[in-house]
C-alpha cells in the first residue's frame, strides 16, 4: 500500500516535570515518524508517556527538549496563541471523559466548532457521521455515555481536522458501546481520511490499527504495522 | 512537633485557598461592621457629648424673650412651679464693620452669663466688668472673620455706635451651631456671636435695672408645658413672645437632625452591606459543598459524624468574616475618629471623642454573624445531609432545558458562547437575581448618596435662582413705615425694593399648637417668591394664607381650614386667618400672606418689618458701606453669602460621605463581580478548557465567563439605577426636617457616573478573573471528571 506524507515528526523530545532529584520524566526522547491518513492506536501502561506525547503532538502542552513538526510547522517553537491557532485549524480531540459542555445540545456542542472553523460540516452532518442524526437536540444530560463520546467525536471532526487525537476514548464505556465509537473513528478515517491517533489501556483494539506503537517508561518500546486491520465490529473485549 | 488534626489542616488551606474570595468578602463586610460601629458610635457620641456639655454648663430648659422686664420679674418666675432657677440677661442684634469684610456682620450681643449657658473660654479672658468695651467672641467667627485678640469692632447697638475690643474667645452649649435669625445654614464670616458685660450693654440699650431674656432651668420632672403656659401668663406685660425650650432652638435642632441622619444610614447601609457579604459567603460555600461531595462522603466513610463536617464548615464561614468583622471595627472607629474631627468644625463642641464602646463593637459583629449564619446557613446544611455513597457518586450532570422563556430566546442567539452565557445564568435563577441585586444595590447607594449633592443645588436653584431673587435682606430694629422704605431706596445702588413684615405668633387649629413666624409679602412680589418643590411660583392672595406641608401636618390644616392667630408681640392681637393652599417649599417661611392684608389683620397701617432689595453689583460695597451706618437697620444678610455658606457646609460633609459611599460602592460591586466570576470560573473551568482545546482563543473564551457578569451588571444597571431614585427620595425626606424640605432631583450626570463607577469596578474585577482563566491548565481540566 502507497503510505502518504509524514504528517508528524519528532525528534529527541522529552518531557520532565520538576527539577533534580525529584525530576519525574514523562518523555524520555521520543522520535517518531506519522503518515497522513494512518490510523494509530497507542498503548501503554499509566505514566508510559503516551498522553504526554499525545498532548504535545495536539499542542495542549510544550517539549522540555527536542522538537517536533507537524507537517513543515515547528510545534515546539510555537507560543501559547500559536498553539491555539494550530489546534483551532488542524486538531480535534476526543477525551475519556467526553468534555461536552453540559449547557448546549448536541447540535450546538457541535456548533460549538462550526462556528470558528474555516470549512466545516454542517453540524447535522457531522453527527449523522458518527450515528447520531435523530438526537439533535438533546442536552448532553439527555445522552447515554455511549451516545456523549459519539457527540464528542462528531464536535472534532466537524471542522474536518488533519488529525484526531483520542485519550482514552472507550475508557468509561462498556464493550458493546465502545465498538460503535469505534466504529464511527474508523469511518472518520477510511471515509474523510483524517489520520486518527487513539491511546488505550485495551491491547485488543490494537487489531483495528495501521500502526501500533508501545510505550513504557517515557519512550518507544515497539512501534509495528498490522499486516491487516481488522473492522471494530469483529473486536470485543 | 504536634502536627494539627486533618480537619483543621484542611480548614486552614482552604482558607488560604480562597485567601482572594474571602478578602473580597472581607471588605464587604468590613464596610457593614465599619458603617454600624461609626453611626452607632457617632450617635452615642453626640447625644452623649450634648448631654454632657449641656449639663456641664448648664444650658437653659426654657427661653424667655422680653421687651423690657423689671430685675423683680426673675424672682416672680422662680415662684412658678417646676422652675428651679431663672436667670435674667440682656441681648441684643447688632451690626459690626468689620475690616476686610464688605457686608455688614450680623452678630448677638448678649451680656456675659453668670450660672447658665455658661462660656467655654477657648482663648483670651472674660470681658472685665469696669470695661465697657470689651467682648469676647464666638471661636468660630473670630477664626472665619479672620479677627485677632486686641481687634477693635465698630459696632451699631440699638441705633448706637460704639467701639467694641475683642479679648477672648468662646464657646456656648447655647451656640453648638450658630447660625444668624432666619437662616439655616451657618455663615461664620457673617455671623458672630458676641458677649459683654452687662452694664455697657444695658447702657446702650436703655435697660438698666431691667432685662429682655430670661434663661429658666427646670426642676427634673417639671411639666413643662405648664410652666411655659405659667412663664407666658407672667411675662405678657414685659412684651414677652412666648417662652420656648431647646426644642424650638435652631442650635439644638441641627444637632438633633444631624443624630437622626446618622439613624437613617444606621437603617439602610449595613444591612445592605452585610446583606452582600451573606450572598456571597452563601455563593462561595455553595460551591466548596459541591465540589468536595467526594470529600465529605469520604469523612463520613471513615466515620467522621455530621456534627463535625457541620462545624468543619461552619469554622471556615466564620474564620472567613473573622477578617471582616476586625476590618470592620478598625474602619468604624477611623471613620467614627475622622467624623468626630469634621463634626467638631461644624458643630461648636468643646471636646467630642468619638467612644463607641463594647456593647457597639460586639453588636456590630452580632449583626455581621447574623449574615454569615444567613449565608452559611443552607450549604453547611446540605454537606451534612449529603450520605456517604451519595456524596461519593459524581453529582448528576447539569441539566438544562430547551424548554421555557430561555429556551424560546436561545436560539435566537448568534452563536454558542452566547447560548452558554444565557442557559448558565437561567440555571441558577436565583443566584442570578442575587447577584443582580447586589450589584443594584452598590449602584443604587451610589446613586443616592451623590445625588445629595444635586438635591440641595437643586434646593438652591428653587430657594435662591426662582425663589429668593434679592441681593440682600434688611430687617429693621423696629417695624418703620414708608418713610423707612423711601430711604432705604434712595441709598447709592439700589435698584429696587420691596418691604417684608413678620410677626412671630402662636397658631392654633382645634387641640393643635404651634409658635411661628408669620411672613407678610407685597402682592406681585419679584425678589422674594414662594417657589414650590414642583417650580411653581406662588404668590399669597386676598384669600388667606399660603401654609408650608410641614406647619399644615403639625396643626392638621388643610385648604379652607382657619387658623386662629395670637399674635405674641405687639399689640398681641388674634384673628383667624383662612388658608388658601398648603404647599411644599424647600426652605423659608412656613406661612405666608398678603402683606396688605397682614397689615390690615395686625391692625396697623403701611408698615414693614424690613426690605429685600435688588442692588447694583458694581456700587454693592458703597452699599454696603452705608448700610453699616444706618441706625435703623438692625440685620443685613446677603444672598451670595448665603449662598456660600450653604455651598460651603453642605459641600465639606457630602464630599466626604460621598466619596466613602463611592469607595463602599466599587467595593460592592468588585465582591459581588469577583466572587460570581470566581465561583462561575470554577465551574465552568472544564467548559473553558475544552473551548480553549477546541481552538477557541483566550479571549473567545473569556467572552463566556466575562460575558455572563457583563450580563448581570447590565441587567442590575436599571434596577440599581430606579432603586438609587427612590433610596435618594427616601433619604431626601427622612433628612427633611421642619426646618426645611429637600427636593428629590437626581441628575442625569449622577445617573451616568453611577454607571461609570459600577462598570469601572465591574471591568478592573473582569481582568482580574480574566487573567486566572487565561491561565487554566487545560490538559488537567480535561483529565477531571466532572
Amino acid at each position: 500500500m502507497d503510505r502518504g506524507e509524514v504528517i508528524y515528526r519528532t525528534l529527541g523530545l522529552t518531557k520532565s516535570y520538576g527539577e533534580g532529584a525529584t525530576a519525574v520524566h514523562a518523555l524520555r526522547g521520543v522520535d517518531l515518524s506519522v503518515h497522513k491518513g494512518e490510523l494509530l492506536v497507542l498503548l501503554g501502561p499509566s505514566g508510559s508517556g503516551k498522553s504526554t506525547l499525545l498532548n504535545i503532538l495536539g499542542g495542549l502542552d510544550t517539549a522540555s527538549s527536542g522538537q517536533a513538526w507537524f507537517g513543515d510547522l515547528e510545534l515546539t517553537a510555537l507560543d501559547a496563541d500559536g498553539l491555539t491557532e494550530y489546534r483551532r485549524a488542524s486538531v480535534g480531540f476526543v477525551f475519556q471523559f467526553y468534555n461536552l459542555i453540559a449547557s448546549l445540545t448536541a447540535r450546538e456542542n457541535v456548533q460549538l466548532i462550526t462556528d470558528i472553523a474555516e470549512d466545516p460540516m454542517l453540524p447535522e452532518e457531522a453527527l449523522a457521521l458518527v450515528g447520531l442524526g435523530d438526537r439533535l437536540d438533546h442536552f448532553p444530560a439527555q445522552l447515554s455515555g455511549g451516545e456523549q463520546q459519539r457527540v464528542a467525536i462528531a464536535r472534532a471532526i466537524a471542522k474536518r481536522p488533519a488529525v484526531l487525537l483520542c485519550d482514552e476514548p472507550t475508557g468509561a464505556l462498556d464493550s458493546a458501546t465502545g465498538a460503535r465509537v469505534l466504529s464511527a473513528l474508523d469511518t472518520i478515517n477510511r471515509e474523510v481520511g483524517t489520520t486518527v491517533f487513539i491511546i488505550t489501556h485495551n491491547a485488543v483494539i490494537a487489531d483495528m490499527a495501521d500502526e501500533v506503537i508501545r510505550f513504557a517508561d517515557g519512550a518507544i518500546a515497539s512501534h509495528s504495522r498490522n499486516p491487516v486491520r481488522r473492522s471494530p465490529a469483529e473486536l470485543s473485549w | 512537633m504536634k502536627r494539627l488534626p486533618p480537619l483543621t489542616a484542611k480548614l486552614l488551606r482552604d482558607l488560604w485557598r480562597l485567601r482572594a474570595q474571602a478578602l473580597a468578602i472581607a471588605l464587604v463586610m468590613a464596610a457593614g461592621v465599619g458603617m454600624a460601629v461609626m453611626s452607632f458610635g457617632m450617635i452615642r457620641s453626640l447625644e452623649a457629648t450634648r448631654a454632657d456639655y449641656y449639663a456641664r454648663y448648664v444650658l437653659a430648659d426654657l427661653w424667655v424673650p422680653l421687651r423690657r422686664a423689671p430685675d423683680s420679674t426673675a424672682r416672680d418666675l422662680r415662684q412658678i412651679p417646676g422652675v428651679a432657677g431663672v436667670e435674667s440677661r440682656i441681648g441684643s442684634a447688632a451690626m459690626l464693620d468689620i475690616a476686610g469684610i464688605a457686608e455688614p456682620v450680623t452678630a448677638r450681643l448678649h451680656s456675659l452669663p453668670v450660672s447658665t449657658n455658661q462660656l467655654v473660654l477657648r482663648s483670651g479672658r472674660l470681658p472685665r466688668r469696669d470695661a465697657p468695651d470689651e467682648v469676647v467672641a464666638s471661636e468660630s467667627f473670630v477664626r472665619a472673620a479672620r479677627l485677632e485678640l486686641g481687634s477693635t469692632l465698630p459696632a451699631l447697638v440699638h441705633g448706637k455706635r460704639i467701639t467694641l475690643r475683642l479679648v477672648g474667645t468662646a464657646l456656648s452649649p447655647e451656640y453648638v451651631y450658630a447660625v444668624a435669625p432666619g437662616q439655616i445654614f451657618p455663615d461664620n464670616r457673617r455671623f458672630g456671636v458676641l458677649w459683654m458685660a452687662r452694664e455697657p450693654l444695658a447702657a446702650a440699650l436703655d435697660l438698666r435695672d431691667g432685662f429682655n431674656e430670661a434663661l429658666v432651668r427646670l426642676a427634673p420632672g417639671a411639666d413643662r408645658a405648664e410652666a411655659i403656659r405659667r412663664i407666658d401668663l407672667a411675662t405678657a406685660q414685659y412684651g414677652a413672645t412666648g417662652a420656648f425650650g431647646r426644642d424650638m432652638m435652631v442650635s439644638d435642632r441641627f444637632v438633633s437632625s444631624e443624630i437622626d441622619q446618622l439613624r437613617t444610614t444606621v437603617e439602610i447601609l449595613p444591612p445592605v452591606f452585610l446583606g452582600v457579604a451573606a450572598f456571597l459567603l452563601n455563593i462561595l460555600l455553595a460551591r466548596l459543598v459541591d465540589t468536595e461531595r467526594e470529600v465529605i462522603g469520604l469523612l463520613k466513610a471513615f466515620g467522621y459524624r455530621s456534627g463535625a463536617i457541620v462545624a468543619h464548615y461552619a469554622q471556615l464561614a466564620l474564620l472567613l468574616s473573622l477578617g471582616g468583622v476586625l476590618a470592620g471595627w478598625g474602619l468604624g472607629t477611623w471613620m467614627g475618629r475622622g467624623i468626630a474631627e469634621l463634626y467638631q468644625e461644624y458643630f461648636s463642641f468643646p471636646f467630642l471623642t468619638f467612644i463607641a464602646g463594647l456593647d457597639i463593637y460586639l453588636g456590630a459583629a452580632g449583626l455581621a454573624l447574623l449574615a454569615v449564619l444567613a449565608g452559611a446557613a443552607g450549604s453547611v446544611w446540605r454537606a451534612q445531609r449529603l450520605t456517604p455513597a451519595e456524596a461519593m457518586r459524581p453529582p448528576a450532570p447539569a441539566h438544562f432545558s430547551a424548554h421555557g422563556l430561555t429556551g424560546r430566546l436561545v436560539p435566537l442567539l448568534p452563536d454558542e458562547p452566547s447560548r452558554m452565557i444565557l442557559r448558565g445564568l437561567a440555571r441558577r435563577p436565583l443566584r442570578s437575581l442575587a447577584s443582580i441585586a447586589g450589584l443594584a444595590a452598590a449602584l443604587a447607594l451610589y446613586v443616592a448618596s451623590a445625588s445629595s449633592t444635586d438635591n440641595v443645588d437643586k434646593m438652591i436653584e428653587l430657594t435662591f435662582d426662582r425663589g429668593q431673587r434679592a441681593d440682600l435682606s434688611i430687617a429693621f430694629a423696629e417695624p418703620r413705615d414708608a418713610h423707612a422704605l423711601h430711604e432705604l431706596a434712595a441709598l447709592p445702588g439700589v435698584q429696587r425694593i420691596e418691604p417684608w413684615r413678620g410677626v412671630s405668633a402662636d397658631l392654633s387649629n382645634g387641640p393643635r399648637q404651634q409658635r411661628e413666624a408669620l411672613l407678610g409679602l407685597p402682592a406681585g412680589a419679584q425678589l422674594m417668591r414662594l417657589v414650590t418643590l414642583d417650580d411653581e411660583v406662588i404668590e399669597p392672595g386676598p384669600n388667606g394664607a399660603i401654609v408650608s406641608s410641614q406647619l399644615a401636618r403639625k396643626l392638621a390644616l388643610k385648604p379652607g381650614d382657619s387658623i386662629a392667630v395670637r399674635v405674641t408681640e405687639g399689640e398681641r392681637v388674634r384673628f383667624t386667618l383662612p388658608v388658601a393652599r398648603v404647599v411644599d417649599v424647600p426652605l423659608g417661611a412656613a406661612l405666608v400672606v398678603e402683606r396688605g392684608l397682614l397689615n390690615r389683620l395686625l391692625r396697623e397701617g403701611d408698615v414693614a418689618s424690613g426690605a429685600y432689595v435688588m442692588a447694583d453689583a458694581a456700587g454693592r460695597d458703597a452699599l454696603f458701606a452705608r448700610l453699616k451706618q444706618v441706625p435703623m437697620v438692625a440685620g443685613v444678610s446677603v444672598a451670595s453669602a448665603a449662598l456660600r455658606g450653604i455651598r460651603e457646609t453642605i459641600g465639606q460633609s457630602m464630599g466626604i460621605v460621598t466619596l466613602f459611599n463611592t469607595i463602599f460602592a466599587m467595593l460592592i460591586v468588585a465582591g459581588v463581580t469577583y466572587t460570581s466570576a470566581r465561583i462561575s470560573l470554577s465551574e465552568r473551568a472544564r467548559d473553558l478548557a475544552s473551548m480553549r482545546v477546541l481552538g477557541y482563543r483566550k479571549a473567545e473564551a473569556g467572552f463566556v465567563l466575562l460575558g455572563e457578569q457583563a450580563l448581570l451588571a447590565l441587567a442590575a444597571l436599571p434596577l440599581g439605577l430606579a432603586l438609587g431614585i427612590a433610596l435618594s427620595r427616601y433619604i431626601a425626606a427622612s433628612f427633611s426636617s421642619d426646618l426645611f424640605l429637600i427636593p428629590s432631583a437626581v441628575s442625569t450626570r449622577t445617573l451616568g457616573e453611577g454607571v461609570l463607577v459600577v462598570a469601572l469596578a465591574a471591568a478592573a474585577t473582569a481582568w482580574l478573573i480574566r487573567r486566572s482563566a487565561d491561565r487554566l491548565d487545560l490538559v488537567r481540566a480535561l483529565k477531571t471528571r466532572e
